[in-house]
């Protein structure tokens, strides 16, 4: 029997998974985001920017924790504002913060279904959604594992089950491969071309290596704004011999920084 | 929900406050002032009420203790980005935290009622309430220890309030003087202390106590699961309704729980066969065990012309007063259940019987003082007056002055002193009847 997840049950029709228009949204007193248009739809789409760029603001006001400030927000095709009713949205949404905090006595698999309940998933598809969630990550072995007995790599992938638990139509990621060695990165990365399948996958990290091998999209934002969007390739072609990094892909990413800041209002 | 409320039983800090509460409360039950509780089911429901007195502070503890756990944890802005609102993520915590402290006073009840089930009959409807409201205060407790908690999330917030709640506690009987009714209202431990053997709680006091109990549980929940300030100024009006409706119900009189008597429990239940023997119907399980030397004390008083013929318990009130009627064929016959829950003094119950046959209707002045009527007693059973952990020194030399003064006379002489002693006694106009003849 076919289970339902959660995020089918959010509407289809919508053209944009993610759609902003001139976005604003503050931290605290500061303006992280400011005027950002962006367009996401199905597929993993890598967010890349230097630090204080306006990344996890950005993805924290996808996660509708913060309130946008001004401009025009639009997640599954429902408009997201002050007076919006956000619980249909959120059913369709998964996220693991760049802090990602946890319950240190749950097991995985409680915490996993603590969460899964937390989305309102329908109540007989939940130790399904679980399981699955649990397998997809590599986790199967330590789901009865209390969470604070985790280590660090472990901790982040039974944070990423808990935000893939209710297969979102949007998942966000912010900082997902920190603590994850090289052969847990690479299964990551495989984790993630699989979900870009059907969800929009917004993933947020430093490693420029990790959005090319991983990402149909790439997203470059600086000082709140959208510096670049394309596929990996485009990046790779925008670099050149002089640019700094290690990887053609580095160099592309160095370059249209370099070339935002050099254009960008004093 | 059930398999949530169950992941947060056993995951949260509910399982180690119903392991504290339980712990101490059963110690409080056994160790504190001895076992309080022997007589009976109510006097054990109104014992553990006393003990709130402990285990309120402690819940409210627990309570704060758990609500620290999202802040210490850093999952807000994971739940904040979740749909379900945040009334409904509160309710399996609120639910595990009462499941715990609920059942941790019922256990400790279980472990009181295992002391006293061989012996404690008599089981009224009002234990239950007695126990609910109990019960109820803890949750109240539990559940106002998770909103403060919230509001306040800091290490010193849990023990802060077990010292508060201890204080307010202890407090409120000084603080409402001398409306003690006041007191009987906010605090579920006043005058609980000392319950006597037909000790109740009227029902309107805990209609009254729950009332207020509710509300407080009421405003606690709507402060815990508010997410603005508007619900938390709101959360003050079930509180305020609360407290106005029990000051409506409860009785404006003070003692009102210390001068209640339950007359059903003090009723007397008597043995099948003859003689009678009587007991009141909270003492019903001690009967068999009243009725060899009750028996025995009758057969020794039978040698006294127009002896007594039954014995009945002794079922005076001081507080407030009240007396058994008088029959001059009863032999009153005071009884208390020992810790164990057994007859208290059975080793001198004959004497109390024999005894008690040269007591006085109540009011009298001319009455036999207590030396004359061991005297006049240990005469009849044949030995010398002992000590007993009751009796006055002085009274037991006295005693024996007398007993062997009686011993001396020819049998018939001190028989007919001592029949004199008993006629005496039961007319209300005792004087010299066991040193001298002349009264005959």
């Amino acid at each position: 029997m076919r289970t339902v997840s959660a995020a089918e049950t959010v509407p289809t029709t919508y053209p944009w998974a993610v759609h902003a228009e001139g976005l604003r949204v503050r931290a605290g007193r500061h303006v992280a985001v400011d005027g950002l248009d962006l367009a996401l739809g199905t597929g993993v789409h890598g967010l890349l920017g230097p630090n204080g760029a306006g990344k996890t603001t950005l993805i924290r006001a996808l996660a509708t924790v913060l309130k946008p400030a001004g401009g025009r927000l639009t997640l599954l095709g429902e408009s997201v504002d002050g007076r919006a009713d956000l619980r249909r949205v959120r059913r369709g949404l998964g996220y693991l913060p760049q802090q990602f905090g946890f319950y240190p006595r749950f097991t995985v698999r409680e915490f996993v279904e603590y969460m899964a309940w937390l989305k309102e998933m329908p109540k007989a598809a939940v130790p399904g959604a679980v399981q699955r969630a649990i397998d997809r990550v590599g986790l199967a072995a330590k789901a009865g594992s209390r969470m604070k007995t985790l280590s660090g790599g472990m901790l982040r992938r039974a944070g990423i089950a808990q935000a893939i638990v209710n297969d979102p139509a949007v998942l966000l990621l912010d900082e997902p491969t920190v603590g994850l060695d090289p052969e847990q990165r690479l299964d990551f990365r495989e984790l993630l071309r699989d979900l870009g399948v059907d969800s929009c996958v917004l993933v947020s990290t430093h490693l420029v290596e990790d959005v090319v091998a991983a990402c149909t999209d790439v997203v470059i934002i600086n000082e709140g704004r959208l510096v670049h969007q394309g596929t990996p390739d485009d990046l790779v072609a925008q670099g050149g011999e002089g640019d700094a990094g290690d990887s053609p892909a580095e160099r592309g990413y160095s370059a249209l920084l370099r070339r935002h800041r050099a254009g960008a209002p004093r | 929900m059930n398999r949530i409320l169950g992941i947060e039983l056993r995951r949260s800090a509910a399982p180690g406050s119903a392991l504290v509460l339980l712990v101490v409360g059963v110690l409080l039950l056994f160790f504190a002032e001895g076992i309080a509780f022997a007589t009976g089911w109510m006097q054990l429901a109104m014992t553990q009420r006393l003990y709130l007195a402990l285990l309120w502070p402690l819940a409210l503890a627990a309570g704060a203790w758990q609500a620290r756990r999202e802040h210490r944890s850093n999952v807000t802005e994971l739940f904040a980005s979740t749909p379900r609102p945040r009334a409904q993520r509160t309710v399996p915590t609120l639910g595990a935290m009462a499941v715990a402290v609920v059942c941790a006073y019922l256990a400790m009840g279980v472990a009181g009622g295992l002391w006293i089930i061989g012996t404690a009959e008599y089981l009224p409807a009002s234990v239950f309430v007695v126990t609910a409201v109990g019960a109820l205060a803890l949750i109240a407790a539990a559940w106002l220890g998770l909103a403060i908690g919230r509001l306040l999330p800091r290490l010193v917030t849990a023990p802060a309030l077990a010292v508060a709640g201890l204080a307010l506690l202890l407090l409120i009987p000084g603080a409402t003087r001398p409306r003690g009714w006041l007191a009987l209202v906010f605090s579920p431990i006043y005058e609980m202390n000392m319950p006597g053997a037909y000790s109740t709680v009227p029902g309107r006091a805990s209609v009254a106590q729950a009332a207020w109990l509710a509300a407080l549980a009421g405003g606690a929940v709507l402060l815990f699961a508010s997410s603005g300030w508007r619900v938390r100024v709101a959360a003050l009006l079930p509180v305020v309704a609360g407290a106005a409706l029990a000051v409506a119900v409860m009785p404006h009189q003070s003692r009102f729980v210390t001068d209640a008597i339950d007359p059903v429990a003090r009723e007397l239940v008597c043995a099948a066969d003859e003689p009678p023997v009587c007991v009141s119907r909270v003492h019903s399980g001690l009967l068999s065990e009243v009725i060899p030397p009750a028996r025995e004390g009758l057969a020794i008083l039978a040698k006294l012309p127009g002896a007594p013929t039954r014995v009945h318990e002794d079922t005076t009130t001081y507080v407030p007063e009240g007396y058994p009627p008088w029959h001059e064929d009863v032999v009153l016959l005071e009884i208390e259940a020992g810790p164990n829950g057994h007859l208290l003094d059975a080793d001198t119950a004959v004497t109390d019987v024999v005894a008690g046959a040269f007591a006085s209707p109540p009011g009298c002045e001319k009455s036999a003082g207590l030396a004359e009527r061991l005297a006049a007693a240990y005469w009849l059973i044949g030995r010398e007056p002992v000590a007993g952990e009751a009796n006055d020194p002085e009274d037991i030399a006295k005693a024996v002055e007398l007993w062997r003064s009686l011993r001396q006379l020819p049998d018939d002489e001190a028989k007919a002193r001592v029949a004199a002693l008993r006629r005496a006694a039961v007319t209300c106009s005792v004087g010299e009847e066991l040193t001298s003849s002349g009264t005959r």
